[in-house]
């Protein structure tokens, strides 16, 4: 329901006395109604909030008075989350970054080429495929990773990233995406297809000069939540790559959280935001790609 | 034709991407690197595994030493975790031998090597597969002197004086007991103790009779010491909301002056504070008659993968870090760690220990009634399988439930599940 | 040559690279379950000396298994509690964020943000804030509504509460957005010509909102019991599956059956009934809304 803005300024007279009190009384609803909401999604996301002002206190003032803002703001437990053993932290960036962009850059061809592939006919085989790529949707990945692990063991790919990124490509992130584009793809006209058959184009050309522009909200929606889920995805790297090859963001940042035989506050919120910076930031940057793709995606 | 395709894409893609992978370094020629499973304590931090780590290299040119850090405290359920996804450590530190026996994944210690250096062994069906440099009584109860000594009462030698003692105290307005419920193994203290004391107290043997299926948890003596446990709950003598309070934060209380007793592994003593060394007394866990009963488990280094590469290797690191007294020097005095090495009296690591260290050692040295700790022994006596954390929890489901049977009962169906799938 | 047989050479160049795909499917999803199946007949242990074929021993296990079945009744009831929660608040939200201003749009995407953030972060941070010296009990004290620090982790049925209250906190960030989209697409006439008829806006939202966005409805609460009955990480960092295992689902007790056991061929006869079990949940759901949407 989208309300109605205050109306354009016009020359008008002056309104009568007896009208005055009820723009007022909307005003007013108008301002309780956006108290509420700030309110409520303020308390809402509360908990980030608090990751976000305790990585700069130090120790007592997150006992003291773990809600407040920083007084005394301090990059101390930044630099002692960027100092670690190992370097964990930036080592993690790193990896996550580089398995979610070779995921994603990998995953998004893969899906709307095999969506695009079962929306030109409508067989039963077609439909088939479908219904078992519903299946990776809801296939717990607990069922899947030790025998993705020996999958990787038998072409030698075992705790190495390359073997990660390719076990990514073939569950339910595929799923999501076909589903996603398949959605996007009823919606295009045939005889745009059949027009550039008709000129001689191989459907593989057609999938790229004229679907992958048409459904790029779908690509955004894939890109975005692709990437979030695989940048925070703890129990594929957890195993696949193991203890010893440098680990992702996500599963450094368990270890060295739960490592703590005395918690160190402090340093644990520093962890916790430079690990959630880039995802956030990101996702704030990318927020007009979001909605457009929610939104076009909402029809279908 | 199609499918002649398919095949090609999938198999140059497949290529592609394993040609991607950074090949890792041939361990063929003279660099050895072998992986050691490691655990950070307050005392044994990170600072102290890189000085022992590097000392004991000196012995082993050539080979290099990668630590592999377990992130939490229950170092067998990495093990075995790293175990199935295929990365087995070639050396591990503080694990339950027993656990890895029947699929033959740990190589022992030459006997001659053992009998040499050390004290007692701690055998395994006649072998050893890690070094017994330490042991450790687990659990003794440490007690604040000031605080008995304002509700009037004494260290407590049966079960009767030791409840009247928690009575008193709570009556003035002292917690009597100190437990970090929130880390199962610290809320099954009191659970182990009583076992100990009253069952394997008066019969040393009943964890191998069990093994034997002539004994169950579930009998009426052992349920009986298991209701123990819940009595002190139903009567309130642990701190409140115990089962919220870390370990971590435990010691720190009982340190404050917060809790009377505390009972716990004799490692405690390497957390007790100096300006409290007069201050903290021990006594071990009361048995109904009054007997001493000490509650023993052996400890030591790394154990030894039988799948790593160089054994040679991995046997020289490993004996030359077990035998360096700087390391048991670290063990002593930060984790509370009683010596066992044959030639060494405590007093020639030259270290100044508070007087409770030498009361908890003295029980060491006499003669008395030592059996296996329950559940903490890593000899013939471990427990099977997962079947430690059971009985931890079980601790921590006394919070909540009175049928002590039933949690009992549970523990038999657990060790049945643990002992049919070796 | 033949039309039929130049298109068919047309479509090499796609039908190989969606060959590909399906390749990499069946890799690593369709072949790990298949393994796994035949992983739950054997009695595989990475701790024993031999493992062969049992047979359905497994399967007659989980019957006895007390562990398994506390493991379950936690993880239906958690997905069947937090999902009418989620999309409950998450309609109330969408409603409620649904004005096209700025302010707006900023509270919009604020309400996503517990998707973006990781579930190990989300577990810890909730854990500190939940503690007995953590933020909400100093809030409730001060304000004076409980006299003592609530143990929210500490005790089996709060701890179980306190997993709830967050991993609804967690969804609701998701259904917010699926019921903003479906909210945008309703037409305004509706509205207006139910308030020309004279509806308030308990009726408007009965008889227009909440039927028009059916469709949306079925795919939220499906994806949230799918997403809730597999969960893992957030519960893991938040309490461990403890006290005393109160709070260990059944995603978390196939983790620890098959790596901290070692039990694997048990632990996948397990992974199978979680699989099943999804599958039969959400495809009866699916139906039953979608027969909900069809005769709204």
């Amino acid at each position: 329901m989208i309300d109605q803005q205050a109306a354009t300024p016009v020359r008008v007279p002056p309104l009568p006395a007896a009208s005055r009190p009820a723009a007022n009384k909307r005003r007013l609803k108008r301002a309780t109604r956006l108290a509420i909401a700030l309110l409520v999604i303020l308390a809402f996301v509360s908990p980030i909030y608090l990751t976000i002002v305790n990585a700069f206190k130090n120790n007592s003032a997150i006992d003291g008075s773990p809600g407040s803002l920083p007084l005394h703001p301090t990059l101390s437990n930044l630099s002692a989350a960027l100092n670690q053993p190992d370097h964990v932290l930036q080592l993690g960036l790193r990896n996550s970054l580089i398995v979610v962009v070779c995921s994603v850059v990998l995953l998004i061809p893969l899906g709307s080429v095999l969506s695009f592939w079962i929306s030109r006919k409508r067989s039963r085989s077609r439909r088939a495929i479908l219904a078992a790529l519903a299946a990776g949707l809801m296939i717990p990945p607990q069922i899947t990773v030790l025998p993705i692990i020996h999958v990787l063991a038998h072409i030698g790919l075992d705790h190495t990233y390359p073997g990660l990124i390719l076990s990514n490509l073939g569950g339910g992130y595929l799923s999501f995406a076909v589903f996603v584009y398949v959605g996007f793809m009823r919606s295009i006209p045939a005889e745009v297809i059949e027009a550039a058959r008709m000129d001689g184009a191989s459907s593989l050309r057609i999938w790229w000069k004229i679907i992958m522009p048409l459904v790029r909200p779908a690509t955004a929606t894939v890109g975005i939540f692709l990437s979030l889920w695989i940048w925070n995805d703890f129990l594929n790297p957890l195993l696949i790559i193991g203890p010893l090859t440098g680990q992702t963001v996500t599963v450094g940042l368990y270890e060295s959280v739960s490592n703590q035989v005395q918690p160190d506050y402090g340093l644990q919120f520093g962890f916790m935001f430079l690990a959630a910076l880039i995802p956030v930031v990101a996702y704030l940057l990318v927020q007009k790609q979001f909605r457009a793709g929610l939104t076009a995606g909402a029809t279908r | 034709m199609r499918r002649r395709l398919l095949a090609a894409a999938a198999a140059a893609s497949l290529l592609l991407l394993a040609a991607c992978s950074s090949s890792p370094a041939s361990s063929a020629g003279k660099k050895v690197t072998l992986t050691y499973l490691t655990f950070l304590t307050p005392d044994l931090t990170a600072k102290f595994w890189s000085t022992s780590i590097a000392a004991a290299e000196k012995s082993v040119p050539g080979v290099t030493i990668k630590q592999d850090v377990d992130p939490t405290t229950d170092r067998d359920t990495y093990a075995k975790q790293l175990l199935q996804a295929g990365s087995f450590p070639d050396l591990l530190e503080s694990i339950t031998p027993s656990l890895y026996l029947s699929a033959k994944l740990l190589t022992p210690y030459p006997s001659s090597w053992i009998n040499a250096n050390f004290i007692l062994p701690n055998n395994i069906k006649g072998k050893d597969y890690i070094p017994p440099t330490n042991s450790q009584i687990i659990p003794l109860v440490y007690y604040n002197k000031s605080l008995f000594a304002k509700a009037g009462v004494t260290p407590p030698t049966t079960w009767a004086e030791f409840m009247a003692d928690c009575a008193k105290l709570k009556a003035h307005g002292i917690v009597p007991i100190e437990l970090g419920g929130h880390d199962s193994f610290a809320a099954a203290m009191p659970l182990t103790g009583a076992l100990s004391a009253d069952v394997l107290g008066s019969d040393p043997n009943w964890i191998q009779q069990r093994y034997a299926g002539t004994v169950k948890f579930a009998d009426p003596n052992v349920v009986a010491a298991a209701t123990k446990m819940r009595t002190l709950v139903t009567d309130n003598y642990f701190e409140p909301d115990a089962l919220s309070v870390s370990y971590a934060q435990s010691i720190t209380n009982f340190n404050d002056g917060k809790a009377a007793m505390y009972p716990m592994g004799s490692w405690y003593l390497g957390s007790l504070p100096k300006s409290e060394w007069n201050n903290i007394g021990v006594f071990p866990w009361p048995t109904n008659n009054g007997s001493l009963v000490i509650p023993f488990a052996v400890g030591g280094s790394m154990a030894v993968s039988s799948k790593s590469p160089d054994q040679a290797a991995a046997f020289k690191f490993a004996e030359s870090w077990s035998l360096n007294p700087d390391n048991l020097k670290s063990l002593i005095s930060g984790d509370g760690a009683f010596p066992m090495i044959k030639g060494k009296s405590l007093a020639s690591y030259g270290l100044t220990l508070s007087p409770a260290f030498n009361s908890s050692y003295s029980y060491v040295t006499s003669q008395n009634n030592k059996v296996s700790s329950m559940s903490w022994a890593t000899n013939d006596n471990a427990l099977p399988g997962n079947v430690v954390n059971d009985f931890d929890a079980v601790a921590q489901a006394l919070f909540s439930t009175s049928n002590v049977k039933a949690q009992m009962q549970q523990l038999d169906q657990d060790w049945a599940s643990a002992t049919a799938s070796s | 040559m033949s039309l039929r047989a130049h298109l068919a050479r047309r479509d090499t160049g796609l039908s190989a690279f969606a060959g590909l795909a399906m390749l990499l499917y069946l890799a690593f999803l369709i072949v790990p379950v298949l393994l796994s199946l035949e992983t739950s007949f054997t009695n595989q242990n990475v701790l024993s000396a031999s493992s062969g074929f049992v047979g359905l021993a497994n399967y007659r296990e989980m019957l006895h298994d007390n562990q398994l079945d506390a493991a379950l009744e936690f993880t239906v009831a958690l997905a069947a509690v937090v999902t009418v929660v989620a999309n409950a608040a998450g309609l109330a939200f969408a409603i409620l964020l649904n004005r096209a201003s700025l302010s707006y749009r900023v509270l919009r995407t604020l309400a996503f943000l517990p998707q973006v953030i990781s579930g190990i972060i989300v577990g810890f941070v909730w854990s500190w804030i939940l503690s007995p010296s953590g933020l909400v009990n100093n809030i409730l004290m001060k304000v004076g509504l409980v006299s003592q620090p609530v143990n929210w982790l500490g005790t089996p049925h709060m701890a179980m509460l306190s997993v709830s209250i967050v991993v609804a906190w967690v969804l609701t960030g998701f259904t917010t957005v699926v019921y903003l989209a479906a909210l945008q697409n309703i037409p305004r006439e509706l509205y207006d010509a139910s308030s020309i008829d004279g509806a308030n806006s308990r009726q408007q939202f009965r008889m227009i909102t909440f039927r028009m966005v059916a469709p949306a409805t079925t795919i939220s609460v499906v994806i949230s019991l799918i997403t809730v009955l597999k969960l893992y990480d957030i519960i893991t960092a938040l309490t461990g599956g403890g006290p005393a295992y109160a709070t260990r689902s059944v995603a978390m007790y196939i983790i620890s059956v098959g790596f901290s056991n070692g039990a694997y061929g048990y632990a996948s006869a397990i992974a199978m009934l979680l699989l099943a079990l999804t599958a039969v949940i959400a495809l009866t759901v699916t139906t039953l809304l979608r027969r909900r949407e069809v005769d709204l």
